[in-house]
């Protein structure tokens, strides 16, 4: 049984991640086939996740609509919404469900006037709620924090027309602000995200990492 | 200045909501310059129109219903300048969302330009799987899109006539609101296979991509609503995202005169021996 549930899945793992790691570096015609299949694989099980996730989603609400927990009708609307939203992309504007999705009709009505248009205005409304925390927290307390507390607003001002207006040299020193700071600050967060992919990338393929497979960390 | 501190944010809302509405009604005129990063993605696509005329360009879309406001103007920017130039389009969205979003667009802007659905633009629908896609696009085109979006097999589509692969397409072109630039196009794209690559972002994912741009993987990028109005600006035809400048610059001076406003209420109240 342990072969089954801790060695088994390990060496799939050590396979298919020191294959995936090597056939990238190679242009072989075989390991361009193999790299080929392997990115099919992957797309399959991307395919599946939509379900799991689609089945997730289901039953989570499923479970709040019958404990009738606090928001178990947000819950209700979940579900009228999918039932209604899945009908008319069954009914693919009188056309069925096996031929391509028609951009007329009413779930393309649907999607662009509800689901857009809602989806659109929950972004959008962040700008209300970053406005109200910039004013409550961006505050210079140390030396650092009013350098970036400059940055920002050269930044903000740079971004946009206005601060053209009013003087040439704050898109300027934007574009300076973003090409060179900025850029050594992502760069360096970007190297070190990396690294650290690779090492734990290189810890689960070697087996030292095995959380992935249940059971603790060991 | 307790209540200056701990103003009630309906207050802020309000400015806010007039910095934005009044500039929307009345027209204060703010000229537009084009960053450097913008003007990239413009030269390039000029350039190519120019010396690499016969390939078609591939333009990936890759955001949803969320992101709308911001990356639609650049996607009417960006295929209005491919349209203008007669290059042929093929769009591939490799996120589910955007096919509803992308393809009407690509439809009305062909339809603006004389454009032929097959002949000179084709629009192949989305396919799961992230970079998994970029990579199977790497080595066929043919095998990862077997059919459009409509059904129709690839290979009765003339706009796709030679293209086997990422190889063949003279520019590719991400809109992103989400990390597809540089965790799925760069690294199993354009690193691999070493064709002109541009994006189009979101605002607040722009500085992000910089070091792409320094390395050159980027040849340009044109980020949020203000990329958009510059590319709108160079290609001379100015459409929401140019209408969207006068609001948002009013709101960032709101919101900056709001900054300091906080600020010099805390040094104040710090000043007096007071907590802010």
């Amino acid at each position: 049984m342990l072969f089954m549930t801790r060695t088994l899945p390990f060496l799939f793992c050590f396979a298919f991640g020191m294959t995936g790691f090597a056939i990238y570096y190679v242009p072989h015609e075989w390991a361009q086939s193999v790299e080929r299949e392997f990115a099919l694989w992957l797309r399959l099980v991307y395919a599946f996740a939509y379900i799991l996730g689609l089945v997730s989603l289901l039953s989570l609400h499923w479970s709040k609509i019958r404990q009738r927990q606090a928001g178990w009708a947000y819950s209700l609307v979940v579900y009228i919404s999918f039932g209604v939203m899945f009908l008319f992309v069954v009914y693919n504007d009188g056309n069925g469900p096996f031929t391509s999705q028609a951009t007329t009709g009413p779930y393309q009505w649907m999607f662009t006037s509800i689901h857009v248009a809602s989806s659109a205005t929950m972004f959008s409304m962040l700008a209300f709620y970053i406005s109200s925390a910039a004013y409550r927290t961006f505050r210079a307390r140390t030396p650092e924090a009013a350098i970036l507390l400059v940055s920002a607003i050269i930044v903000m001002l740079g971004r946009v027309p206005i601060g053209a207006y009013i003087s040439d040299v704050i898109p300027d020193t934007m574009q300076w602000l973003m090409s060179v700071p900025n850029m050594a600050a992502k760069r360096g967060i970007l190297m070190g995200v990396s690294l650290g992919a690779i090492a734990t990338s290189l810890r689960i393929i070697f087996g030292i990492e095995r959380s992935y497979l249940g059971g603790g960390g060991d | 200045m307790d209540r200056l501190i701990n103003i009630d944010r309906r207050i802020i809302f309000i400015f806010i909501f007039l910095g934005i509405a009044i500039p929307l009604l009345v027209d204060i005129h703010l000229p537009i310059k084009p960053t450097p990063t913008v003007r990239s993605v413009y030269d390039e696509i000029e350039r190519i129109s120019v010396e690499d005329a016969d390939r078609p360009v591939l333009v990936s879309f890759s955001y949803g219903a969320s992101t709308v406001p911001e990356m639609v103007p650049m996607t009417r920017a960006i295929l209005r300048h491919l349209f203008s130039r007669g290059r042929k389009v093929v769009g591939i969205c490799l996120w589910p969302e955007a096919v509803g979003i992308a393809q009407p667009i690509m439809d009305e802007l062909a339809v603006e330009f004389g454009m032929e659905y097959g002949a000179d633009y084709a629009f192949l629908g989305y396919k799961p799987g992230n970079q998994a896609v970029v990579l199977n696009l790497g080595q066929s085109l043919a095998g990862t899109f077997p059919f459009d979006a409509a059904g129709t097999p690839v290979g009765e589509l003339a706009v796709m006539k030679g293209v086997r692969n990422l190889k063949d397409f003279s520019f590719v072109f991400d809109f992103a609101a989400g990390d597809s630039m540089e965790f799925w196009w760069i690294p199993f794209g354009q690193e691999k296979h070493r064709f002109p690559f541009a994006g189009g972002c979101t605002a607040v994912m722009a500085p992000d991509l910089y070091p792409f741009l320094q390395s050159k993987q980027l040849v340009g990028l044109l980020g949020g609503l203000a990329g958009a109005a510059e590319y709108e600006t160079l290609i001379e035809a100015p459409g929401s995202a140019t209408a969207g400048m006068e609001p948002q610059s009013v709101s960032h001076l709101i919101i900056i005169l709001f900054i300091v406003l906080g600020n010099g209420v805390y040094f104040t109240t710090r000043r007096r021996g007071g907590k802010a």
